[in-house]
C-alpha cells in the first residue's frame, strides 16, 4: 500500500482510539512513534488501508511505580524511558538497551510500545523485558487483559494481540539493589544498526554465590528467547571462569538462529557464546554495572 | 484522501493540505519548498532529513504529516536571526565542515537539538549526539571540531 491511498485516523483520547480499533479491526494498523510503519510503508509491505494514528493520545504516556513494579505506556517514547528517574533508579538494565537502540532522531520518536507491536525478534527493548519479568496490558473497548511477555510473541511480527485490541501498558518489576545487570548487542554501527545477536542479564550475587541469573537472547531465535537451561546451571553455585564458559555455552545451545544478510547461524551461535561469557567475565571482575537505588525517589 | 494540517514552520503559521500517511519530509519539499531538509535512506537511518519537532531533533522520513498538526518545526532555514547565521552555521563554515553538502543541514539541525538540550555536552554527548547522521564524504573530523567550538564558546 503506498501512502497516497492510506487513510489516517487521529484519535485524541484512548476510548476514541478503541472505538476505531473495534470497527476497524484487522483492516487498520495503530501506528506510534513511525519509525517501523514509516518504513514499511515505503517499502510497500503494509497490506492495512488504514492506520491508527496514536501520537495525540497522551494518556498513553506515563512512567509510574505500583509497588514493586514499573507501569510504562504503551506510547512512552525511548527519550522519556531514558530521562525517567524511576527507570534510572529502578530498571537501568532497559537504559542501557534504549542507549543502543537508535539514534537521538529514532529516541525521540520511537515508544517502549511500538516495539512491541512490531515484534521483531531483533527489536531492542525486549530482551530486557524479558528479564525484568514484564507483562503486556492489552485493551479492548470494555476489557483488558495482561500477557506475560514470553506469552505475547508467537514468533516474527506475531503475536497474540486481537486485532480489536491494543497495547497500552508494560509493566516490569524493579531490580532488587545489588543486582548485576547487562545489555550487549552486536550490530553494523553504534547508532541505528538492527541487532545481529543481543543479550539482556540480570544477576544476583551473595558473596560469590549465584542467588539468580536471569538471562534472555535476542535476534538469535524466532522470538526473544530465554536462556532457562543457563539460568538453572548458575543458581546457587560460586561465579567462577568454569561457571562462565558452561553458562555461555548453554546459552549459545538454546538459540535457533537463521542465516540472514547480517549474519549466518553459525556466526550467531559462536557470537552469543561470546557477548555472554564477555558480559558474565566482567561482572566476575569486577568491572561489572550494578544497581544501588542511589536516586531520591521523585515520584 | 487528502487531510489539512497546519503548524508552525520556522516561525510561521502554515496550512498544508496533503495525503494524510505522507511523510513531513516530503511535505516540506514538494509542497511547502523547504529543500535543506534532504531525501537520503527515507528510513531513518542517514539522518539528512533531520528536523527539530518541537525542539527534538527527529527524521522528518518518519514522521506522517498527520503527525504534525499543531507542532513546531525547525529546520536550518529557520535558524538565521536577523539576517544573522546560528553560531553552528558559521563554526561548519569556518571549520570547512561540508564537503558534497548534502548531509549538512541534517548535521546542524542534530547539533542545535543537543545543544538546546545540553548546551555543555561531552566530546562523547558530542559524538552520540550526532550518532544519527552520516556522512559519505567522510568530514567527520570537521564536523566535529566545528560543534566543539560552539560548545566552547558556550562555556566561555
Amino acid at each position: 500500500m503506498s501512502y497516497e491511498k492510506v487513510e489516517v485516523y487521529s484519535p485524541r483520547s484512548l476510548a476514541e482510539a478503541l472505538e476505531i480499533l473495534s470497527q476497524k479491526k484487522e483492516h487498520i494498523k495503530p501506528v506510534a512513534g513511525g519509525t517501523d510503519v514509516m518504513v514499511m510503508l515505503k517499502d510497500g509491505v503494509v497490506k492495512e488501508k488504514e492506520l491508527l494514528n496514536l501520537s495525540y493520545i497522551s494518556e498513553l504516556s506515563y512512567i509510574k511505580e505500583k509497588e514493586s513494579r514499573i507501569l510504562i505506556g504503551a506510547a512512552t517514547k525511548y527519550r522519556e524511558i531514558r530521562r525517567s528517574p524511576i527507570i534510572n533508579a529502578y530498571a537501568p538494565i532497559l537504559i542501557e538497551a534504549v542507549r543502543q537502540i537508535g539514534s537521538p532522531q529514532i529516541q525521540n520518536l520511537g515508544t517502549i510500545g511500538g516495539n512491541l507491536g512490531t515484534a521483531s525478534p531483533a527489536g531492542d527493548s525486549i530482551p530486557p523485558l524479558y528479564v525484568l519479568n514484564a507483562r503486556v496490558k492489552l485493551q479492548k473497548i470494555g476489557t483488558s487483559r495482561e500477557v506475560q511477555i514470553d506469552k505475547f510473541f508467537l514468533g516474527p511480527r506475531k503475536t497474540v494481540k486481537e486485532p480489536d485490541e491494543l497495547i497500552t501498558e508494560i509493566s516490569v518489576d524493579k531490580m532488587e539493589p545489588g543486582s548485576y545487570y547487562f545489555f550487549e548487542k552486536l550490530g553494523l554501527r553504534s547508532a541505528n544498526a538492527i541487532s545481529i545477536v543481543s543479550a539482556a542479564g540480570i544477576i544476583n550475587l551473595e558473596n560469590k554465590t549465584v542467588k539468580y541469573l536471569r538471562l534472555s537472547l535476542g535476534a538469535v531465535a524466532p522470538t526473544v528467547i530465554r536462556a532457562t537451561d543457563a539460568e538453572e546451571e548458575a543458581k546457587g553455585k560460586e561465579l567462577s571462569e568454569d561457571l562462565i564458559d558452561r553458562i555461555a555455552k548453554l546459552a549459545s545451545e538454546a538459540t535457533k538462529p537463521i542465516s540472514d544478510i547480517r549474519g549466518t547461524a553459525e556466526y550467531r551461535k559462536k557470537a552469543t557464546y561470546g557477548i555472554v561469557y564477555e558480559a558474565l567475565y566482567r561482572i566476575f571482575k569486577g568491572y561489572g554495572k550494578k544497581i544501588e537505588y542511589g536516586f531520591e525517589k521523585t515520584s | 484522501m487528502e487531510v489539512n494540517v497546519s503548524f508552525n514552520l520556522n516561525g510561521k503559521k502554515v496550512s498544508v493540505t496533503a495525503p494524510p500517511a505522507k511523510s513531513l519530509l516530503r511535505v516540506l519539499r514538494e509542497d511547502l519548498g523547504i529543500t535543506s531538509v534532504k531525501p537520503g535512506c527515507e528510513a531513518g537511518e542517514c539522518g539528512a532529513c533531520s528536523v527539530l519537532l518541537d525542539g527534538q531533533v527527529v527524521t522528518s522520513c518518519l514522521v506522517m504529516i498527520s503527525q504534525v498538526d499543531g507542532k513546531n518545526v525547525i529546520t536550518v532555514e529557520g535558524l538565521q536571526k536577523d539576517g544573522e547565521l546560528d553560531p553552528l552555521q558559521k563554526s561548519f563554515i569556518d571549520e570547512g565542515a561540508t564537503q558534497c553538502g548534502y548531509c549538512t543541514p541534517g548535521f546542524i539541525i542534530s547539533a542545535k537539538g543537543l545543544l538546546n538540550e545540553n548546551p555543555n555536552p561531552t566530546d562523547e554527548e558530542i559524538l552520540e549526539g550526532v550518532s544519527g547522521n552520516i556522512c559519505r564524504c567522510g568530514a567527520y573530523p570537521r564536523i566535529f571540531n566545528a560543534i566543539k567550538k560552539v560548545v566552547k564558546k558556550n562555556v566561555i
